[in-house]
């Protein structure tokens, strides 16, 4: 289900903007969107998911176009959703829960409903605690019941806002596997400030800052953008003034940095092979005032 | 506390639904009620001194039903925001946050109410040219509407954390109206008694003569209405308060049992 | 049709206060029938007590419940995101608490017919508007009021507002023809003069002011946003 959006902006009252011309093509598959936060990435997902009203500019999605109220309800209709902050009913079971979330998405049949909870309960590893009320569970359960509901319905269009933070690594490679094996014939869109993760769960990604597309492609052409420009320097004086410092390990009696820079920040640094954490850096810097 | 009593005075103030709940009553009390002339029939509202009693006891029958609503929901609010774990770790005392909280959210919420009272007295110092009128207003603002406001602010702050709030807000409903409005003649109640929240034992003992023919039939629970005198005024002063601490003394042995 | 499942979720979600608060004051009220004179009450005062209780405080919860209902909702932005999912299944919960209002407000009105307390001039189904019309009136208001100020306490202020300063204005403004249409208590203040008219009155602009609060709860972005703290 392919996402086409041009020229998004949206203003909220009080004159703040959260998106600013965004153009962008979202393909079949997973794919990550990248940005600080405060980018604007939650406002272009509510906005995908039909909660907010664009100022202006066109949402297109699998020929669905977001403008219109039959265009929202088709995009609803195939829409799995998990928002930033996945707020339950604490007095109720994961499956209860479940439940209810299930006869709103339109499951009326009993058997059929009990059916799929049953399946998408052991699909996120959830069925021992199944009938367990809410209020006990950990973060990461919380979160796993949250994609448990996006996925009720069958969606083929699932959008996660910012799932994995507050998880512990854990929880965080069980659910970044589970969101890849789902992603199949389905568009995911992963929407993080967590650069590791889409790493390690997309092919392609974009990148917001301030409301505006910074960048759109591959991950090892986000990578590239860092080619060069990604230096060890180990010292035991003061951190290199020039670039930005990644990581700072200590090393003997000094301490081993690591850099982003578009110069070598000092005559003894090492270029060494970027990451996508690396490219990211690199393209904020270079789009910095 | 203080810390505790100024943030909470602040964010109480600046909720919009706060100032237009009261506006919006504010302007039913002037065009529908006698708020604007002042004239219930009881006294010449042309001195300045029963003409605030009056004003005292228009705004006393009605806005501490909203002042109670709205500050009711004050107590749960760090729960809910999940702000509670940060504020237990801080190094302020549970006792005192718990007064700076109290005082913060009846001061802010007593705020618009204020304005309302006082308003009335400018306007009647313009209309009538007898600046008096302010000081016998402070008078009576501090003497018999302040106190009933202390009891009630801490009724409506601990209720919803013994009863689930739409259920206190019904019952506080009921008890304002059964309390506190309803003639004493008509069935067994609070009203006319020293636990009234009204204030009229200080309007009338203290600060007005009893209107003329304001008398009561014999009703139940009379032991409980001593004539107006000082001394009832400032027994009714000290009935207030002493109910406020306990009830805020419940509140904190409700928190204190809740810890361990 | 929805199914049976869904509005035992939805009963669940309105809350056991909203559940049990109807029976608990229906069960008050046929107390003070089967016991108020033996407890020294006049016969005239229970039977202005009795209606008054059925004028006066079914419409009181049903204006809280209604003022309630469509406040903080931890799954708001999940519902909102599903077709259907919000506005509607707001409208069953409000359908479940203020059904059951009625139907014990119908047992409690049944009742009082039959025993004789009721000598009110318009009795059956008729009689039934002495707690509709303003249990409505004010449940509409408590929707509009907790929709267009995103905020429960600042809708339940003024539920409880109007329906205490309703009581205490009744009388004073009896001779008024624009208030005579508007009071909600108008059976036990002035009995059954132009008191079909004013059931009606307080009915249509009850429609008037749900279908506003409709509208508003439509805006998600506003629902969204919340009250600010």
């Amino acid at each position: 289900m392919r996402i086409d959006v041009s020229d998004l902006t949206k203003t909220y009252k009080g004159g703040a903007r959260a998106l600013d011309g965004l153009s962008l093509v979202v393909p079949t598959g997973m794919y990550g969107l990248l940005g600080a936060n405060g980018a604007g990435k939650t406002t272009f997902m509510r906005i995908l998911a039909g909660l907010l009203k664009p100022t202006s500019g066109r949402v297109v999605i699998g020929g669905h176009d977001l403008a219109t109220a039959e265009g929202r309800l088709a995009v609803r209709r195939t829409l799995g959703y998990l928002p930033q902050d996945l707020g339950v009913y604490p007095d109720l079971s994961a499956r209860r829960f479940l439940d209810y979330i299930a006869l709103l998405k339109g499951l009326h049949s009993r058997s059929a409903r009990r059916r799929r909870i049953a399946e998408l309960l052991e699909v996120v590893a959830l069925s021992d605690v199944a009938d367990r009320r809410l209020k006990g569970f950990s973060g990461g359960m919380l979160r796993r019941v949250g994609i448990a509901q996006a996925l009720l319905a069958d969606p083929r269009l699932l959008i996660v806002d910012e799932p994995t933070t507050g998880l512990d690594p854990e929880e965080r490679i069980r659910f970044r596997t589970l969101l890849s094996q789902l992603a199949g014939d389905r568009t995911v869109l992963l929407s993080t400030h967590i650069v590791d993760d889409v790493a390690q769960t997309c092919r392609s990604l974009a990148v917001l800052g301030h409301g505006r597309l910074a960048f759109q492609g591959t991950v090892s052409e986000l990578v590239s953008q860092a080619h060069r420009q990604v230096w060890t320097v180990t010292t035991s004086g003061p951190a290199p003034a020039a670039g930005r410092v990644v990581s700072a390990l200590p090393e003997g009696a000094g301490m081993r940095y690591r850099v982003v820079s578009a110069a070598p920040p000092d005559p003894y640094a090492r270029p060494v092979e970027p990451t996508l954490e690396d490219g990211y850096l690199a393209l904020m810097d270079g789009r910095a005032p | 506390m203080i810390a505790s009593l100024r943030y909470e005075f602040a964010m109480q103030l600046r909720r919009p639904s706060l100032w237009i709940v009261y506006g919006l009553v504010v302007a039913v009390m002037v065009t529908v009620l006698d708020y604007w002339s002042l004239d219930l029939g009881v006294y010449e509202v042309s001195a300045p001194k029963e003409a605030m009693g009056v004003a005292a006891q228009i705004v006393v029958t009605l806005l501490p039903i909203v002042y109670g609503c709205m500050l009711a929901d004050r107590l749960p609010r760090e729960r809910v925001l999940r702000v509670d774990g940060i504020l237990d770790a801080t190094p302020s005392g549970r006792t005192a946050r718990l007064i700076g909280k109290y005082a913060g959210v009846c001061a802010a919420t007593a705020v618009p109410l204020a304005i309302a009272y006082f308003g009335r007295a400018l306007l009647y110092v313009f209309v009538e040219g007898q600046p008096s009128a302010l000081g016998w207003a402070a008078v009576t603002f501090l003497a018999s509407i302040l106190p009933g406001l202390v009891f009630v602010g801490a009724l409506a702050f601990a209720g919803p954390l013994l009863l689930p709030p739409m259920v206190f807000r019904v019952l506080f409903v009921a008890y304002w109206f059964w309390g506190n409005v309803i003639p004493a003649s008509l069935m067994p109640t609070l009203s006319h008694t020293v636990f009234s929240a009204t204030g009229e034992y200080v309007r009338y003992g203290l600060l007005t003569p009893i209107p003329p023919g304001y008398g009561r039939a014999s009703a139940v629970l009379d032991f409980l209405r001593p004539g107006y005198t000082p001394a009832t005024a400032w027994l009714w002063i000290g009935v207030m308060i002493a109910l406020a601490a306990a009830v805020l003394s419940l509140v904190r042995l409700h928190a204190s049992r809740s810890e361990s | 049709m929805k199914p049976v499942d869904l509005w035992r979720h939805e009963a669940r979600r309105a809350g056991l206060p909203a559940l049990l608060g109807p029976p608990v004051l229906a069960a008050l009220i046929l107390l003070l029938a089967a016991f108020g004179t033996r407890l020294g009450s006049r016969e005239e005062n229970t039977r202005w007590m009795l209606m008054g209780a059925l004028e006066m405080g079914v419409p009181l919860l049903s204006g809280m419940v209604a003022a309630t209902l469509p406040g903080r909702d931890p799954v708001a932005e999940l519902r909102l995101a599903i077709p259907r999912g919000y506005r509607p299944a707001l409208l069953r919960r409000l359908a479940v608490a203020l059904g059951c209002t009625g139907a014990c407000a119908v047992a409690v009105c049944a009742a009082l017919m039959a025993s004789g307390w009721w000598t009110f001039a318009y009795g059956g189904a008729a009689g039934q508007l002495v707690w509709l019309a303003p249990a409505l009136w004010l449940a509409a208001l408590g929707f509009f009021a907790a929709a267009a100020l995103r905020s429960t306490a600042a809708a339940a202020s003024l539920v409880a507002f109007v329906w205490t300063g309703e009581q205490i204005v009744g009388g004073a403004l009896a001779d008024n023809p624009a208030y005579r249409l508007l009071h909600l208590f108008a059976t036990t203040s002035w009995g059954s003069d132009g008191w079909p008219v004013n059931r009606l009155f307080l009915m249509s602009t009850a429609v008037l002011l749900a279908v506003a609060g409709w509208l508003l709860l439509g805006n998600a972005e506003r629902v969204l946003r919340g009250e600010p703290e």
